[in-house]
C-alpha cells in the first residue's frame, strides 16, 4: 500500500467540499436555474418544460416506484400541478406568472439537488477501509492459512488488485489539480474496486455517481452515501433533472473534487470496451475548465486532468444478466428471454471469494493523464505537444485574442476528448489468458456453425459446438502472436502471465479462470480434449472483450 | 515593404507557394491582407519584387515571407496548401510556432500513410488498413497543438481560379467557428462558399477522385467521348463511395461539390496533372517514362495504390481502381484495360446508395 499523498483524511478535497455542503447546494441550484433559463428563455418554453416534467414524474411515480423514493413524492408533484394551474399566464398577470414559474423551477431543482448530493464522512471512510482490509485478510487467511495472511493482507492484495500505469504521475497530479478518472464500466462493483484501488495507491477519495437503485439497500446506502457517492436516477430523464445533475457535477469539479465519471453511461451490456461515450457530463468538465480560466489568471487557473482507466476482470459478476439484456435489446422478438438472474449478496460474496482466493486477479490499468483537450502532460501537469513544447491551453477557449464561451466549439472539444479516452481504453486494455481463449473459442464455434445470425447460433445444440483442440490451439497461437505485435506497437497490453508462460499453460489457466465463477461453463475441455461451451451467451460476452483490434482475421 | 492598410483585421496566412496556394492567396487577398509563406528566401524575394508566382500575378495585399515566427504571431487563420508528401514534415516544422488559438484550413487533396521503415506502398506484402491512412486534418491534429481544423475542397482548378473565373468551394470543419472564419476570409464575388461539418468525408472525397482523373485522362487519350466519360464518372463515384464507406465516411458529402462536383471538374479537365498522366499512358508511354519527364508527381498515382491496397484488405470490389492499378504498375495496356472493364459484369446501377 502506498502512502497517502495527503496524510490526513480530513484534509482531502472530498472532505473539504463536504464541509461546504450548503454552499455547494446553493451554487448548484442557482447555476442550474441560470443555465435552464438560458436554453428556455420564454415563459411559454419554461411552462412547457415544467408541464413535461410533471407529466414524466407522474408516470415514473405510478409505474416505477422504489423503496428509496421519498414518501412525499405524490404530494410534492400534486402541489406543483396546482401551482401550474394557478400560474396560468391566461389567468394572472404575466410578471406574476413569470415569478411563479421561476419559483417552481427553483423548488424542483432544489429538491433534485438535495437528492443528488453526496456526503463524505472521514470516520466512516476510515472504518470502511479497516473493514475491507479485514475482509480481504479473512479471505486470504482461509486460503493460505497461517497468521501471516491475517497480519499482512496487503502483501497478497498487491498480486490480486493490480494498479498498472503511471501511478506516481497520477499521485503527483492529484496535488496539482482536479483529477477526473474515466473508467470502462463492466460491473456494479467497479466503483468499489476502483475506490479501493485508488486508496491502495494513496490517492485521496474520489466522488462518483452511483445509481439511485443501489441506495434501495440500507447497508449500501449507508456506506456509499458517506463515502462520496452522489445519486444518479436513471428513471428521471426530464430536462430539469438532467440540468440539475449537470450543474451538480460542474459545481463539484469547479470546487476541486476528484471525480470518477463512467463515460459509457451504463455498464457495457455486451462485454466489449466502450466505443461510444455519453458526453454530457464530460461536457461539464470542459465548461469547468473554461470557467477556471475566466475567473483566474492563466498561470493560477486550476487545471483539470483526465485519466482513462481500463478494468480487466477474468470474470464479471453480472455477466449473465448483462448479456441477456444485450441480446434482448438487439434481438427483439428473435430472441426469447428466459428469466434474468440478478446479482445478489451471495453473488457478490462469491465474486470476491473466487477472485481473491483463487489464482485470478483484477487489473486497473491507467492511461497517461491528459488535459481536457487530450494533450499530454509533463510531471508538473503542464500540457505539452508531441515535441515536448508547453501548450497554453487557455488559448483553446480564445478566439482572435478574446476568451469566450462557445458551446459548439466546446462540444467538439468534448467529442475529441471522448475519442482520446476511447483510444486510452483500448491501448491500455490488459489482456488476460481468459480473454484470449474465450475470443478464439467463440470465433471458431461461430465459423464452424456458420449460422446466419447470432440468435440462431445461441440456440445451437451443445454437441455442434465441439471444436478440435489442435485447431483451437493453432488459432490461439496466431491470436497471441498478433497480440504481441499490437503490444509492441503500444496498441494493447498483455498480462505478465501471457508474456511469460507456454501456450498450453495459457490455455489451461484461461479456461479455468473464466469458469471459476460460472455454474454453466462458457468454455470447457471435453473428455476427448476438445473445446466446447455450455453457455454460448456467456462465451460471447467474454469474447467481446477483444473486439475492436481486428483479431478476427487471425482465426 | 508595408501593407496597404485596408483594415485592422489580422492577416490570413497561406503556407506553400505552389499553383493552388497562389490561387488561394489571391482569393484571400480580395478580402484583406495575406502573409504568404515559402521556405525559400529567393522565392519570397521574387514574389515580393516581381509580383508573379507560378505564372499567376500576385495581388497587392499579399506579402511573401519565410519568417514562420512572424507569420504565426500575426495570423490566427492559416491555409496550408502543400503536397501530401511534404505535409507532415511542414506541420512538424510549424509545430513549435503554433498556438491553441490558431485555426487551420488545409487545401491538400491527398493522403499520408504510415509504413514500416524501408517499405513503400507498392511492396506486395504491405497491407493497408483504414487506420493507417491519414487525411491531412488528422496529420495536423497529430503533429501540432492546433485543434480547430478545417479543409477547403471542391471543383477548384487552380488555373481557372487564376483566370478569375467563377467557382464554388466547400469549407468543412467540425467547428462552426472555423467554417465562419474561413468563409469570411475567402468568400468573394468569384467564389461561392458552402459548408459541411463532415470534414473527414469531404477530405476523402477530395482525394479519392484523383484515381478517376487518371482514368479519365486515359479515356481522353484514346480519343473517346462523353458516353465513356459519364460511364467512368458515375461508376467511379460508386467505387469511391463503397471504399470510403469502409473507412467510416458518410455518403452525403459525395453528392455535393466536394464529391461529384470535384469529380466532374477533374475528369473533364485535360489540364490537370492526373488527367495528363492518364492521357500519356493511353498514348503508350510507361509510368517510368512519365515520372522521369514530369516536374511534379501527380497525386493520383499515390491515391490509386492506396485505394487498391485498401480494397484488398477490406475485400471491397473496385474494378476501375484495380484496372488503373494494373495499367500503372503491372504493364496492362490501356486498350486491354478498357476491354476488361467493358466485359466486367456490373449488375445493378446505383447500387452504392
Amino acid at each position: 500500500m502506498l502512502k497517502s499523498v495527503i496524510p490526513r483524511i480530513k484534509d482531502w478535497p472530498i472532505n473539504l467540499i463536504a464541509q461546504k455542503r450548503e454552499k455547494i447546494l446553493q451554487e448548484c441550484i442557482s447555476e442550474a436555474v441560470l443555465e435552464f433559463n438560458k436554453s428556455n428563455p420564454t415563459l411559454s418554453q419554461l411552462r412547457n418544460q415544467l408541464q413535461k416534467t410533471l407529466y414524466l414524474e407522474n408516470i415514473r411515480i405510478k409505474n416505477e416506484s422504489w423503496e428509496v423514493d421519498p414518501e412525499d413524492e405524490r404530494e410534492f408533484w400534486g402541489k406543483i400541478k396546482k401551482r401550474l394551474l394557478q400560474a396560468d399566464p391566461n389567468l394572472v398577470d404575466e410578471d406574476v406568472s413569470k415569478e411563479q414559474h421561476q419559483e417552481m423551477l427553483q423548488d424542483i431543482m432544489s429538491r433534485y439537488a438535495n437528492e443528488i448530493i453526496g456526503h463524505f464522512n472521514p470516520n466512516i471512510f476510515w472504518f470502511a477501509r479497516q473493514l475491507l482490509v479485514r475482509f480481504f485478510a479473512r479471505l486470504f487467511n482461509s486460503h493460505f492459512g497461517g497468521i501471516r495472511g491475517m497480519l499482512h493482507p496487503q502483501e497478497k492484495l498487491k498480486d490480486k488488485l493490480i494498479v498498472a500505469g503511471p501511478v506516481e504521475k497520477l499521485r503527483n497530479l492529484s496535488l496539482k489539480g482536479t483529477v477526473i478518472l474515466v473508467p470502462t464500466h463492466f460491473s456494479n462493483l467497479d466503483s468499489a474496486i476502483i475506490g479501493f484501488g485508488m486508496d491502495y495507491i494513496g490517492m485521496p477519495a474520489f466522488q462518483y455517481g452511483a445509481g439511485l437503485n443501489l441506495f434501495n439497500s440500507k447497508f449500501f446506502s449507508f456506506f456509499m452515501g458517506n463515502l462520496g457517492a452522489y445519486k444518479l436516477d436513471r428513471r428521471k430523464k426530464n430536462p430539469i433533472y438532467l440540468e440539475t445533475l449537470k450543474s451538480y457535477s460542474k459545481t463539484n469539479v469547479l470546487a476541486g473534487a476528484h471525480t470518477i465519471f463512467f463515460p459509457g453511461g451504463t455498464r457495457s451490456r455486451a462485454g466489449n470496451i466502450e466505443t461510444e461515450l455519453k458526453l454530457g457530463l464530460l461536457g461539464t468538465v470542459m465548461e469547468a475548465q473554461r470557467i477556471h480560466f475566466e475567473k483566474n489568471p492563466a498561470n493560477l487557473a486550476p487545471k483539470i486532468f483526465i485519466v482513462p482507466l481500463t478494468l480487466s476482470y477474468n470474470f464479471v459478476l453480472e455477466a449473465s444478466s448483462l448479456i441477456e439484456d444485450q441480446l434482448k435489446r438487439s434481438g427483439k422478438e428473435q430472441y426469447l428471454v428466459k428469466e434474468i438472474p440478478t446479482a445478489t449478496g451471495k453473488g457478490i460474496w462469491k465474486f470476491f471469494w473466487e477472485t481473491f482466493s483463487k489464482s485470478t486477479d483484477i487489473t486497473l490499468s491507467l492511461s497517461e493523464p491528459m488535459d481536457v483537450f487530450g494533450n499530454a502532460l509533463d510531471d508538473d501537469g503542464n500540457s505539452i505537444d508531441k515535441f515536448g513544447k508547453k501548450i497554453e491551453i487557455k488559448n483553446y477557449f480564445v478566439s482572435k485574442g478574446q476568451l469566450k464561451a462557445d458551446d459548439q466549439r466546446e462540444m467538439i472539444y468534448t467529442q475529441m476528448l471522448g475519442d482520446k479516452i476511447i483510444e486510452g481504453f483500448f491501448k491500455n486494455n490488459v489482456v488476460y489468458s481468459s480473454h484470449v481463449v474465450t475470443f478464439v473459442a467463440f470465433e471458431l464455434i461461430n465459423k464452424q456453425l456458420d449460422f446466419p445470425d447470432l440468435f440462431t447460433l445461441m440456440r445451437s445444440s451443445e454437441e455442434d459446438r465441439e471444436i478440435n483442440f489442435d485447431t483451437f490451439k493453432t488459432a490461439v497461437k496466431r491470436v497471441i502472436d498478433e497480440l504481441y505485435m499490437l503490444n509492441n506497437k503500444g496498441q494493447i497490453k498483455l498480462s505478465p502471465f501471457i508474456s511469460s508462460k507456454e501456450l498450453d499453460e495459457i490455455i489451461e489457466l484461461g479456461i479455468t479462470n473464466v469458469c471459476i465463477y460460472h455454474t454453466n461453463l462458457p468454455i470447457m475441455r471435453l473428455k476427448n480434449g476438445n473445446i466446447s461451451s455450455e453457455d454460448l451467451k456467456l462465451l460471447y460476452y467474454y469474447h467481446n472483450r477483444l473486439l475492436g483490434y481486428g483479431l478476427q482475421k487471425y482465426i | 515593404m508595408g501593407f496597404k492598410n485596408i483594415s485592422d483585421k489580422n492577416p490570413v496566412a497561406v503556407i506553400g507557394a505552389g499553383s493552388f496556394g497562389t490561387a488561394v492567396a489571391n482569393l484571400l487577398a480580395e478580402n484583406g491582407e495575406v502573409l504568404f509563406y515559402s521556405r525559400r528566401p529567393e522565392a519570397v524575394e521574387i514574389i515580393n519584387t516581381e509580383r508573379v508566382n507560378n505564372g499567376q500575378s500576385i495581388h497587392p495585399n499579399i506579402r511573401a515571407t519565410c519568417d514562420m515566427q512572424e507569420l504565426t504571431d500575426k495570423c490566427y487563420l492559416i491555409f496550408p496548401s502543400v503536397s501530401s508528401d511534404g505535409f507532415r514534415q511542414v506541420m512538424q516544422n510549424m509545430a513549435p510556432y503554433l498556438r491553441p488559438d490558431h485555426m487551420m484550413i488545409h487545401c491538400t487533396k491527398g493522403f499520408d500513410i504510415k509504413l514500416e521503415k524501408d517499405k513503400t506502398i507498392l511492396d506486395k506484402d504491405v497491407l493497408l488498413k483504414p487506420a493507417d491512412i491519414y487525411t491531412m486534418s488528422k496529420v495536423i491534429l497529430e503533429e501540432t497543438c492546433v485543434k480547430r481544423v478545417g479543409c477547403m475542397s471542391g471543383p477548384n482548378l487552380a488555373r481557372e481560379i487564376a483566370n478569375l473565373q467563377p467557382a464554388a468551394t466547400v469549407i468543412a470543419s467540425k467547428f462552426d467557428e472555423v467554417i465562419r472564419e474561413g468563409e469570411n476570409a475567402i468568400r468573394s464575388k468569384r467564389l461561392q462558399v458552402y459548408s459541411n461539418h463532415d470534414i473527414y468525408s469531404v477530405e476523402l472525397a477530395g482525394v479519392m477522385k484523383n484515381s478517376m482523373a487518371l482514368a479519365a485522362g486515359a479515356l481522353g487519350g484514346l480519343g473517346y467521348g462523353q458516353n465513356a466519360m459519364a460511364f467512368l464518372i458515375t461508376r467511379g463515384l460508386g467505387e469511391i463511395i463503397r471504399l470510403t464507406s469502409a473507412m467510416g465516411a458518410n455518403k452525403q458529402a459525395f453528392l455535393g461539390l466536394a464529391g461529384i462536383g470535384d469529380l466532374v471538374a477533374t475528369c473533364t479537365s485535360p489540364m490537370s496533372r492526373n488527367y495528363t498522366v492518364g492521357a500519356r499512358l493511353a498514348k503508350g508511354e510507361t509510368l517510368e517514362q512519365i515520372i522521369a519527364t514530369s516536374s511534379e508527381v501527380a497525386e493520383g498515382i499515390k491515391t490509386v495504390s492506396i485505394s487498391k491496397k485498401l480494397a484488398d484488405s477490406t475485400g471491397i470490389k473496385v474494378p476501375i481502381i484495380q484496372t488503373i492499378y494494373k495499367v500503372l504498375f503491372e504493364e496492362l495496356n490501356v486498350e486491354e484495360a478498357l476491354g476488361f472493364l467493358m466485359e466486367y459484369r456490373w449488375g445493378f446501377d446505383a447500387d452504392y446508395m
